[in-house]
């Protein structure tokens, strides 16, 4: 009983603590001179973490099982890992104006599984015989973690490419950016294609704002790569785990199953990432890589939600009916 | 000679000790150099570095050899910088031209078609069209009737205004993933990876050759980032390097890795798709079954083998449930006879933990009610087939009926009994009013309408499934590779080229990271290099 309790209190804390955090930040945003709210917006990121982290582990013990049998959960472990990643970016000393991005994200997933539209789901449930396996935990928190990795790329890239391609940029400092971006800035008649290739190519002739601009979409090139990277490493862990696994169970390891299917799209979505990186075209490689990463953040939100929506097939754990809770209502 | 050759460079570096960053440096190295040409006569100027670089290779060469480094360089003049020379274009030059011209036409075809295959935009749109295709696959329902396809989309109101049924018949969308398309697809991805491995990236491999690529002093400075370390060997860079993470070759190697255990998988699937067997069954708790009698071949490759020959005993099948009654795992235990009688195996089979034997694997699947054993008014035991109810959802029901009247007259009357597991029996009286509920554990009695009903035993059947597939360890060991070489590449991402260029080292990095940290980091790494202040032994060694 008492867990059940903690469960209870340790979710509404990271809940809260998030919507003060990305309150701290959405302020910042508007009010540049915030000198020490920052730092607290970095504890609370902490503490949410260590309360996600908490929520996960009472249910564990809880319920007895590796806490990831339904949608409610995976999500709880997708905020937890969007706050990893978060947590792990901070502590590389990195410039830290992407926190915007890892933060609000983890709000979004928390949010959404807290809500009134999963209540249902919320009890810890007892595990089918086919998901009483060790493989469990190996596939399932690969999948998650790789998806919050890849998630976090992807949106770097769709940032990168707004960034590229607005004329008038309004372009917002989060604190320790300050002293690299100022106001905002508005370009004249001037071609901006043109305007972009000439300043890849001659750093010293750029003027101010271009620079920074230039500065800036490497910046973000560079961190959407290698997170991406480190997603499909996972990835990659996380389907082999789920074939070998589907072969102790069932005897197949691919059976073209929905989410399976989905799952190896994700991949090849994001292998064909990596391999448009390698182009020599300096110019529009960073350009292409990231469209590509866009469209599989929209390809990841497919696979995770989107064949749970239908329910049908091997992964239906996860399947839930959302229209029924509305039309009930 | 060789002192004459390597006596400007000491000149020059000796000023300036410090390590610079930018282009300027180079800028310094190359006045430098020009005054010095000036003074030394048998010095040729910087700008013919190339052939410089070839007259000072014999001697360094040599002395590489003696000093054992990594580094082979060349007397030949450099091969031109593109990565994507292939290795087999420049030996197939070499080939003596005095064969028959139908094989030296073969062989110009199958270059041309290894430079077609490996370009990569083609190789991106294959998998962009896979992944299409696999997208269309889960969307369109497979493998249902023609009927449900004329239905769905229809010609006179086509989705989309052009997708009608032809299209989905015609091209095999009804059955995606063994459709001639998708498979042709495949085939090509994996030809364009074959092709891409064997003409980019086999020819790293041959470490002789390939080390040339950047042998020339000149070609590693127009590289990304560049710098010079006057006085400084490349031992120690290396070990500095291996120090910080740089893995050296196993960045080239890893991309290969991937590439040829992708390769390992698609072999081995194809294994697994022609050469398979599989069967399914459902036997009754107490029954045997032969293992031959239940496989079905799934392709061309299909021998069956020894194994089929042995007869599979089900002793007993039993479930556990959780204290809520739902069910918490299913039991088989299983015995493997030979056909003269000696027990081979005995195994308790449950899900996710089957049986393997000899090639053989038996998974535990499903289940179902195979008979009720009952005994009525003290006769018996009489077994009830019980059999499936059709319901919605996924919990099963089962069902069977004790007649109490006359059995064969039309309006039979008698006594239902419904189960959703083994557990426990719902009775139901000759008006189909609920009667009671009993435990085949229990054996205590009920009375319905006068009959007195116990019930001794819930007789269960096991469904089982049996595959053989031969392609399982190479898929298996293509996944392993797979793994490795994954994380190997994403923890080797830049490459640093080194070479030792008299009491010089120049490096050269590329990277896929941002300029700036790579910078950064390199020229953190190159500070610790220590400066060797006496070379000449070893040059003149």
């Amino acid at each position: 009983m008492i867990f059940t309790i903690l469960e209870h209190i340790l979710t509404h804390i990271s809940f809260s603590i998030i919507s003060i955090v990305i309150m701290i930040y959405l302020m910042t945003f508007f009010v540049h001179e915030s000198v020490g709210l920052p730092d607290s917006s970095e504890k609370g990121m902490i503490a949410t973490f260590l309360s996600i982290t908490g929520l996960l582990v009472s249910r564990w013990i809880s319920s007895g099982h590796f806490p990831l049998s339904n949608l409610y959960e995976s999500l709880i472990f997708l905020s937890c890992s969007l706050s990893i990643i978060h947590t792990i970016y901070k502590m590389g000393n990195h410039k830290n104006y992407l926190n915007t991005i890892t933060a609000s994200s983890t709000i979004f997933t928390q949010g959404f599984a807290t809500s009134g539209l999963l209540t249902e789901m919320h009890q810890s449930v007892i595990l089918v015989p086919a998901l009483q396996s060790q493989w469990l935990m190996m596939h399932v928190s690969m999948m998650l973690l790789s998806y919050a990795a890849l998630l976090c790329g992807s949106l770097f890239s769709v940032a990168l490419l707004v960034i590229t391609f607005r004329k008038n940029i309004n372009i917002f400092c989060n604190g320790k950016v300050k002293n690299f971006l100022i106001k905002k800035f508005i370009f004249g008649k001037i071609n901006y294609w043109n305007e972009k290739r000439s300043a890849y190519k001659n750093t010293s002739f750029l003027s101010f704002r271009n620079y920074y601009k230039y500065q800036l979409t490497q910046r973000l090139d560079y961190l959407s790569y290698r997170v991406i990277s480190l997603g499909f490493t996972f990835l990659t862990i996380g389907i082999l785990c789920g074939a070998v696994w589907a072969n102790e169970a069932w005897g197949s390891y691919w059976s073209w199953d929905p989410k399976e299917t989905w799952a190896f799209i994700t991949w090849i979505i994001f292998a064909i990432y990596l391999h448009t990186r390698t182009s020599t075209n300096q110019s529009l490689q960073s350009t292409n890589s990231a469209l590509v990463a866009s469209m599989g953040f929209l390809i990841i939100w497919i696979c995770y939600f989107g064949i749970n929506l239908l329910g049908i097939g091997l992964h239906s754990y996860g399947s839930f009916t959302l229209t029924s809770k509305i039309l009930n209502n | 000679m060789s002192s004459l050759l390597l006596n400007p460079h000491k000149a020059l570096f000796t000023a300036s000790s410090s390590f610079p960053l930018r282009s300027d440096v180079n800028a310094q190295i190359l006045v430098a150099s020009r005054r010095a040409a000036t003074r030394i006569v048998d010095c040729r100027p910087r700008a013919s570095r190339d052939s410089f670089e070839a007259e000072a290779l014999p001697e360094t060469n040599a002395k590489k050899k003696n000093a054992n480094r990594k580094i082979i360089l060349f007397g030949s003049s450099p091969p031109p910088l593109s990565e994507d020379r292939s290795g087999a274009a420049g030996n197939g030059r070499g080939k003596p031209g005095s064969e028959a011209s139908s094989w030296g036409f073969f062989q110009k075809a199958l270059k041309r078609a290894l430079a077609v295959l490996s370009n990569l935009p083609l190789a991106i749109a294959e998998m962009f069209t896979i992944a299409a295709l696999m997208a269309l696959g889960t969307v369109i329902d497979q493998g249902e009737a023609p009927d449900y396809y004329f239905q769905k989309y229809p010609e006179e109101n086509p989705m989309f205004g052009f997708f009608t049924w032809r299209w989905v018949l015609n091209l095999g969308f009804d059955h995606m993933f063994t459709s001639p398309v998708f498979l042709g697809l495949l085939i090509l991805l994996a030809c364009s990876l074959m092709a891409c491995t064997y003409t980019t990236q086999i020819p790293l491999v041959k470490v002789a050759r390939r080390w040339s690529f950047k042998h020339s002093a000149e070609a590693i400075r127009r590289q990304d980032f560049a710098d010079s370390l006057p006085k400084a060997s490349v031992k120690d860079l290396g070990i500095i390097l291996m120090g910080a993470g740089y893995e050296g070759m196993a960045g080239r190697f890893a991309p290969i890795g991937v590439h040829i255990s992708m390769l390992l998988i698609m072999v081995g699937g194809t294994l697994s798709a022609a050469g398979s067997f599989h069967g399914s069954v459902t036997v009754p708790q107490g029954l045997n079954f032969v293992v031959g009698d239940t496989m079905n071949p799934n392709g061309f490759l299909s021998f069956p083998t020894q194994s089929f020959d042995t007869e599979v005993h089900v002793n007993r099948f039993y479930m556990d449930y959780y204290d809520s009654g739902e069910v918490s795992q299913f039991y088989s235990d299983l015995s493997l006879f030979s056909l003269d009688g000696k027990e081979l195996m005995r195994k308790t089979i449950r899900v996710n933990d089957p049986l393997r034997f000899r090639g053989i694997t038996i998974y535990q699947t499903d289940w179902g009610f195979s008979a009720l054993q009952i005994t009525k008014n003290g006769e018996g035991p009489f077994n009830l087939a019980m059999a499936p109810l059709q319901m919605n959802g996924e919990k099963k029901l089962f069902g069977t009926f004790l007649p109490t009247g006359d059995a064969d007259s039309p309006n039979v009357k008698g006594i239902s009994m419904l189960a959703r597991d083994l557990q426990s029996i719902v009775l139901y009286d000759q008006e189909g009013k609920f009667a009671g509920v009993r435990r085949p554990s229990s054996k205590l009695p009920i009375d319905i309408d006068g009959t007195r009903i116990v019930i001794e035993d819930a007789i269960g059947s096991t469904g089982l499934d049996l595959k053989t597939d031969p392609g399982v360890p190479i898929v298996y060991a293509g996944f392993g590779a797979l793994m490795l070489t994954t994380c190997i590449s994403y923890f080797s991402h830049s490459q640093i080229w080194a070479l030792q260029d008299g009491t010089t080292v120049v490096i050269g990095g590329k990277t896929n990271r941002a300029k700036l940290e790579f910078r950064d980091e390199v020229n953190g790494l190159l500070d610790e290099v220590p400066e060797l202040v006496s070379i000449d032994q070893n040059l003149n060694g």
